[in-house]
């Protein structure tokens, strides 16, 4: 029989001998990975040379410049071109594409998508994506019925990047169905395909489930799509608030005068959403008819209302600032305190202040009337701190006599 | 005639590497900083008949670079051109305000680059 003593000597012999084991693993491990980071960073830079000479246009094909390639190497290759992609357009960029048809990149992650792993699957889609080889699209519409939900939103975005008008329809229909898919991400996608797909959006709009509909009416907006404004536009007067704003705000994303008088009269919709929103869009067109409703929306009720309207003045150039000094005077508490907050971000305060200390006489009796508007609108935190520490002396003093003396901090 | 020297400003070690292969194809002799400490340093050194510079680089960024490069006579007189993801209007017309020649919008097409390029360069030869 075995003592204790000689028990305890064997597990401790087998102790040692794991954790040398494990430690030779580790340290193999190591190397070997260190290794494969070398020798893919010494073919990289060998590969690189004929790939960026064909990108950039040299000869019809890629495969004979390179040559016979390994497992190994067609890894580097695909690495390679798929790093330049993310940073070009154009021929360069169609080149890369017809590489990775030409060295079979493309069939193999098709292969890929079917894998068992999910992590292998999505993996495969994004490189399908990057590549925007128009032959993975199938495959990709496929994929969007995935178990995971990881996978299928991969799938979804590189169909987005395809940009094929077959890839157009499967992310509409995504939209339809909330449950599985976020309608904002799917929206998101479909802005980045321009044209055609918001217009093929436009033509769904109406078999769309609420929810998603006030994302295609943003993503609308974003692709500035020419079918877009009629659709819009008759939007304005939907039941659903949120319809109706955001069909303001795209109006403004896209842009043309045109629209100003309806929004116009968006100004006066009885929920501050629209009201809102059509505030900020008429910033955006700029057109001079919106400054003196914008100047009368300084005084709504609603706080969001009162900055987008302070905000669309600031937009538009001198008028808008007029507007907004005008405001100064209002006997509207709101829109004073949303004028003064706009003119201290626009700048114009600090324009003013400075203006205390200029040797023209008219120019200062200017800024010291418009001191004075904005401490009788009774917003006097900037003045207050300018009043203290500006670096001219005449500017502090002039600014103290203005202000109460009580309200100058040391 | 000697080569025009263009200095490529951008942390991106792939967009570099592409960019030096494109013009040095093309005839063109390459500088490389892969931040916005050695752009600012190399374009006194160099004094490239051109640079392409991008934004959002380590140590300083691609508008801090040029607004300094602009307020030295030594360097004021050097074309740039901004290479950004950014693409946002402000940043576009700040780009200008602060003196850029032009302004290319990451993702890019290389030819569309080069003409652009061929432009600048042309007008500041002639």
């Amino acid at each position: 029989m075995q003592t204790t003593s000689e028990l305890l000597s064997q597990a401790l012999w087998g102790l040692g001998g794991v954790l040398t084991f494990l430690f030779l693993f580790l340290v193999v491990n190591k190397a070997t990975r260190e290794l494969r980071e070398r020798r893919a960073a010494a073919l990289r830079r060998q590969l690189a040379l004929p790939i960026l000479a064909y990108v950039n246009g040299r000869g019809e094909r890629l495969g004979p410049l390179l040559g016979h390639l390994g497992r190994f190497e067609r890894s580097v290759v695909e690495e390679v071109l798929l790093d330049n992609a993310r940073f070009l357009k154009g021929t360069a960029r169609s080149r890369i594409t017809a590489a990775c048809e030409e060295l079979g990149f493309v069939p193999e992650r098709i292969t890929q998508l079917r894998h068992r792993r999910w992590w292998k699957r999505a993996e495969a889609a994004e490189k399908l994506g990057t590549m925007k080889s128009p032959k993975a699209a199938p495959e990709l519409i496929a994929l969007m019925h995935d178990g995971v939900p990881e996978v299928r939103m991969r799938a979804a975005r590189a169909l987005g990047q395809l940009e094929t008008r077959t890839s157009i329809k499967p992310l509409i229909d995504a939209l339809q169905d909330p449950s599985r898919w976020s309608a904002l991400r799917i929206a998101d996608i479909i802005a980045g395909m321009g044209n055609a797909a918001a217009d093929e959006l436009s033509e769904s709009f109406n078999t769309l489930p609420i929810k998603a509909r006030v994302a295609a009416v943003d993503c609308l907006g974003r692709a500035k799509s020419q079918r877009a404004p009629r659709l819009l536009l008759k939007l304005l007067s939907d039941p659903d608030r949120d319809i109706r704003a955001r069909a303001a705000h795209s109006l403004g994303l896209i842009g043309d005068p045109n629209f100003t008088p309806d929004l116009l009269k968006c100004l006066h919709d009885t929920e501050w959403p629209v009201r809102a929103m059509a505030a900020k869009a008429l910033g955006r067109l700029g057109r001079p008819e919106a400054v003196a409703p914008l100047a009368e929306a300084l005084r709504d009720q609603e706080w969001w209302v009162r900055i987008n309207a302070a905000e669309g003045l600031k937009s538009m150039g001198e008028k808008g600032l007029d507007a907004l000094i005008e405001a100064l005077s209002s006997e509207d508490r709101f829109a004073r305190h949303a004028a003064v907050a706009t003119l201290e971000g626009a700048g114009v305060l600090d324009r003013f202040v400075e203006q205390l200390a200029s040797p023209d006489e008219k120019e200062r009796e200017t800024a010291l009337r418009f001191v004075q508007k904005i401490i009788a609108a009774e917003r006097t935190d900037s003045l207050t701190q300018s009043a203290a520490r500006h670096a001219q002396e005449k500017v502090r003093e002039q600014l103290s006599r203005a202000l109460k003396p009580s309200e100058v901090k040391p | 005639m000697n080569p025009f020297r263009i200095l490529i400003a951008d942390d991106d070690s792939t967009i570099r590497s592409f960019l030096a292969t494109l013009l040095e194809d093309r005839g063109y002799e390459i500088h490389e900083a892969p931040d916005g400490e050695q752009a600012y340093r190399m374009a006194g050194e160099v004094q490239p008949d051109l640079m392409l510079l991008d934004l959002i680089m380590p140590f300083r960024d691609g508008f801090d670079v040029l607004q300094d490069l602009k307020r030295q006579d030594a360097t004021a007189h050097i074309p740039i051109i901004i290479m950004s993801v950014k693409n946002r209007e402000e940043e576009i017309v700040k780009g200008f305000d602060l003196g850029a020649e032009d302004y290319v919008v990451k993702p890019f097409s290389s030819l569309e680059l080069i003409s652009r390029m061929k432009r600048i360069l042309e007008r500041s030869r002639s």
